[in-house]
């Protein structure tokens, strides 16, 4: 097992540079030039030497991407080319906990409400109970995150104004804080940037559970005596669930893209909208900062899906 | 003849599936003794597994036990509701199935899943004591070095040995009857004897009857008291052992015992396989199951069908207007 | 013997997940240890091409959803010269000027005296804030789709079939370098890279690609950058199931009996292997498009492909969402049109799974 996690984790290292060098590469080769930039119109030949010498700047590239990496573990992302004087890190940090608080309510949400559906389908294989969820699911699934949020809103709209209510369709309340309209702000867009990945589970589990229930071990829990709870919940869900861990990383990929449009669309200032914002601006430290750590947060979590995998499958030995 | 442990009445289990109804087991009667090691042979597709999940009564959709009586210690197992099933499953009556190497669940430990039936049907027993218990039978079992093994997953063990601990498993709770179903056929040969051997030991140790469903006429040889041969859902020979070798009466009996090639064969000796082909079960004749390929087939044959008939002298019965 | 009623497709909820197979009938197989009794089928002399597109054609939904996306590309292909034709002239109140129907029926053309107007006989779908019409930028829109997919579409499978087939093959360096790629980019949510790229040189690659002579300065030309990224993303998943199919391919007999008579690598790549592969190729490309077509929708949306005065469903929704409060129709209607283009090919996309290899229970 932990030769599985050894090979898995270098990996992944190997996986964390290639994705730093790529975000690296980008901002190497970002047209513009940001010593211009902040030079502005005090521009002259000895200030801009001298400047882009102070910023490595004139550094060959892996000397640049060297320091580029040592400064991504201080969480140093350079500073912005819209506000020259700010930190990227000090404007993405008031981003941070929105998109946490989004994303970690999305996941949880894809959980509590896929996981158990999937099981109750295939519980109920094949009757109208199964029928109707799996059409919706497949719909759900199918149709793009940024439609349903634009469907989701349409229908808030409309709701607002049939029946007076003033519930919002754009920004967030304050983050970490749930008061009825702090609530009327995140409910939405929490449940439109899960509904993507509830069905992808609920379908997946579903998929998964009845192969489960066709297995040889299930029959022979029945034969032991055991009650059909436990056989379902003991033996079949334990197996059942592998598959569902190991793909948790695709699952943190999918919600991480589709931040980007949630926040674009109800007009949440997480990262994700932040970095938006800063494409318009041509603030490129800022993109990249946001995509080194979006893409390692993803590393991260394929990671920890992988650990619990070991965890969970005790057939795992060596890869 | 001392009372049946289990007895089988008209038993018949149908599948109704898309291509039309399946009469996989079509009204089967036959009875075992307490202590008793019964065997049941016959073809892929004869029934002989139906028969026994229909014991179990763990026949799902689109199956169904359309008609019969199951008598298990006097009591009739198809008037039982599902708790009283759950209690009787695991702990006096027990099954092994064919393939040890799926039969167990991959993600507990064996020592686990043996305990679990403890537990299940012991309710004053504490865990230790479910463990206790789990090592004592992988022990039983031949195991060796269980109480360390105890803790190991299936997939550490091989193919044979997963056998034993299946058979530790449906032993664990001293059943009256254990049905085996196949448990050889997908093990080395050497293994085999191995586990029929275990088995026979086990059974005379603890007095537990044993059905032992097989194809392989071998297996039932060395093993069983009694023998039923199957055909097409419906019993067409019942016997004890040495009869059935010695003098086998029906003619599907006798075609099997023709086919086995024996050691004693001369060299360039062909082998005799049964005409014809295997039955349809979707559309059964009306008669014989047996009449398309039977070699002393004749009319009566096509239009009756035969019940089982007592042959020669003492309990040997064959279902055949024309036995030998 | 009877003949056995034909297996019908059974189209089970389960679809793009993968198919389970009916419990119902399962039980029964598994528990009576017995086959079904499968009674024989004649066998008809067709190719297996042949066989699977009869199946496919049998599959009612997915004929339906290909019926409906063949319209589509009709529509808009032809939709515009046609609908260009319709009309009379009319007074552009703004300039005093008289237009006919090739302008206000064109898809960049804005009259501000027109906006957010219902449908109308002049405009059948309405106009949308800068008096745009709708069903004009509707029809650009599915075109600018089309063509963004299909050129993503032939980058994949190029690239797919020629490096899959390399490293499934040869194995060594090729197969190597290929794990990696997939790693990264699996492990890099596509979209991510897809804004991150887009962003940074979207408006370098307006200028640069704009003198490339088709695409010339509309607005589109950004969708070169975005279909080449866009390409890069989905390669390498295409090329691990070809990986896949050319090793197992690989150890079959038909090639081990190539080999031993001598044929050359190259061509027992090209005359047995490839050939094989078209199937499962065909299939994962049919849901790549339906993927490649929201990918695309959704990096207009973001502002981030194509540019105005050029339209595509994703920038209809973008500037219909600005509107969402005053004049919903404008962005429910390019909703609509998404949707129901990705139900299509999802349908499709399980017929085709189905057609071409029944035996996919994933």
């Amino acid at each position: 097992m932990v030769q599985f996690l050894v090979k898995r984790f270098i990996g992944l290292l190997f996986v964390v540079v290639g994705v730093t060098f790529i975000t690296f590469i980008m901002g190497y080769f970002a047209p513009g030039d940001p010593v211009l930039l902040m030079l502005g119109q005090h521009y002259n030949q000895a200030a801009y030497v001298a400047l882009k010498h102070v910023y490595g700047l004139d550094l060959p590239w892996y000397q640049q991407y060297w320091n580029y990496l040592k400064n991504l573990f201080t969480f140093n992302f350079g500073l912005s080319y819209e506000y020259k004087d700010r930190a990227v890190s000090a404007i993405l940090a008031s981003g941070v906990p929105i998109s946490l608080e989004l994303g970690s309510w999305a996941l949880l949400l894809t959980l509590i409400v896929g996981l158990p559906l999937g099981i109750l389908s295939a519980l109920k294989a094949n009757t109208w109970v199964d029928t109707t969820n799996m059409t919706v699911m497949l719909i759900l699934f199918a149709v793009p995150t940024f439609v349903l949020a634009v469907f989701v809103q349409v229908f808030i709209v409309w709701i607002d104004q049939s029946t007076g209510a003033s519930w919002p369709v754009s920004n967030w309340g304050t983050p970490w804080h749930y008061s009825w309209s702090d609530i009327q702000y995140k409910l939405a867009p929490i449940i439109v940037l899960a509904a993507g990945a509830v069905a992808f589970y609920a379908r997946l589990m579903r998929t998964q559970m009845l192969e489960v229930l066709r297995q040889d071990y299930v029959r022979t829990a029945r034969a032991k005596g055991l009650r059909e709870r436990i056989v379902i919940y003991r033996h079949a869900l334990r197996n059942a669930l592998i598959p569902i861990i190991t793909t948790l990383g695709v699952a943190l990929g999918s919600l991480v893209g589709g931040a980007f449009f949630i926040e674009d669309l109800f007009n949440i200032p997480g990262i994700a909208g932040i970095a938006l914002n800063s494409i318009g601006t041509r603030d490129y430290p800022v993109i990249q900062a946001t995509t080194v750590i979006l893409a390692v947060a993803v590393v991260l979590g394929n990671l920890l899906s992988d650990i619990l995998y070991t965890v969970v499958d005790p057939r795992i030995k060596v890869e | 003849m001392a009372e049946n442990l289990l007895e089988v009445n008209n038993l018949k289990t149908y599948f109704y599936t898309r291509g039309g109804t399946v009469k996989a087991v079509d009204d089967v009667s036959f009875g075992i003794r307490a202590g008793e090691t019964l065997g049941i042979v016959g073809e892929s597709g004869c029934g002989k597994s139906v028969t026994a999940l229909s014991i179990m009564r763990l026949i799902a959709r689109p199956g169904k036990i359309v008609a019969g009586e199951i008598n298990f210690n006097g009591e009739d197992i198809m008037e039982k509701n599902q708790n009283e099933l759950t209690d009787l499953r695991g702990s006096k009556i027990s099954m092994i199935f064919q393939d040890p190497m799926t039969s167990l669940n991959p993600v507990y430990t064996v020592g686990f899943q043996i305990a679990e039936t403890v537990k299940r049907h012991r309710k004053d027993v504490t865990h230790e004591q479910a463990w206790r218990r789990a090592v004592e039978m992988l022990d039983l079992v031949r195991i060796p070095d269980a109480k360390r093994r105890a803790k190991n997953y299936p997939h550490e063990f091989s193919g044979g040995m997963r056998q034993r601990v299946m058979i530790a498993i449906s032993l664990a709770c001293n059943p009256q009857l254990l049905i085996a179903d196949e448990p050889t056929t997908a093990l080395d040969v050497t293994i085999q004897a191995q586990i029929l051997e275990l088995m026979k030991g086990l059974s005379k140790e603890f007095g537990t009857a044993v059905m032992l469903i097989t194809h392989d006429l071998g297996v039932v040889a060395g093993s069983c008291q009694d023998v039923i041969v199957m055909y097409a859902g419906h019993v067409v020979e019942s016997a004890p052992v040495k009869q059935l070798y010695e003098t086998p009466a029906h003619p599907y009996t006798i075609g099997l015992l023709q086919s086995i090639p024996r050691l004693d064969d001369q060299r360039g000796v062909k082998l005799n396989p049964i005409a014809g082909q295997p039955p349809d079960l979707l559309n059964p004749p009306p008669g014989c199951p047996y009449a398309p390929r039977c070699p002393r087939v004749q009319t009566r044959c096509w239009q009756e069908r035969p019940e089982l008939v007592q042959v020669g002298r003492g309990t040997q019965a064959a279902a055949c207007f024309y036995p030998s | 013997m009877d003949t056995r009623k034909e297996q019908g497709q059974d189209l089970a909820q389960g679809a793009m997940l993968g198919r389970v197979p009916d419990p119902a009938m399962i039980s029964m197989d598994e528990v009576s240890g017995m086959a079904e009794p499968e009674l024989e089928r004649s066998k008809r002399p067709a190719t297996p091409l042949q066989d699977s597109l009869r199946r496919l054609r049998r599959d009612k939904r997915a004929m339906v959803s290909l019926g409906i996306l063949v319209f589509m590309v009709l529509i808009a292909l032809i939709g515009p010269p046609i609908y260009q034709h319709i009309g009379g002239p009319y007074v552009n109140q703004i300039t005093g000027q008289t237009v006919g129907p090739q302008s206000y029926h064109n898809y960049y053309y804005e009259n501000l005296a027109d906006q957010d107007q219902g449908p109308s006989a002049q405009y059948w779908l309405g106009t949308d804030q800068l008096g745009r019409d709708i069903l004009a930028r509707l029809m650009q829109g599915i075109l600018v789709s089309i063509f963004v997919a299909l050129f993503v579409e032939v980058f994949d499978v190029v690239l797919g079939i020629s490096i899959g087939v390399l490293a499934g093959y040869y194995g060594g360096l090729i197969d190597q370098f290929l794990a990696r790629f997939t790693d990264i980019m699996l492990a890099f949510p596509g979209l991510l890279f897809i804004i991150m790229v887009a962003g940074i040189f979207g408006s370098s690659a307006d200028s640069f690609f704009s003198h490339v002579p088709v695409i010339g300065p509309n607005g589109n030309a950004r969708l070169l950058l975005v279909g080449i990224v866009l390409g890069i993303v989905i390669w390498p998943f295409t090329a691990r199931l070809v990986r896949g199919q050319t090793l197992q391919l690989k150890e079959q007999q038909f090639v081990e009996a190539a080999r031993t008579s001598g044929t050359t690598n190259t061509r027992i790549i090209l005359r047995h292997i490839v050939p094989n592969l078209l199937s499962i190729v065909v299939v994962t490309a049919t849901l790549n498009l339906s993927n490649t077509i929201v990918g695309e929708a959704g990096i207009s949306l973001l502002g981030l492909g194509v540019q105005p005065p050029g339209s595509s469903l994703g920038k209809m929704i973008a500037d219909g969402a600005q509107n969402i409060t005053s004049y919903p129709r404008e962005v429910i209607i390019p909703c609509i049109v998404l949707t129901l283009i990705v139900l299509c090919f999802c349908f499709l996309g399980d017929g085709m799974r189905d057609a071409f290899d029944p035996r996919s229970k994933d």
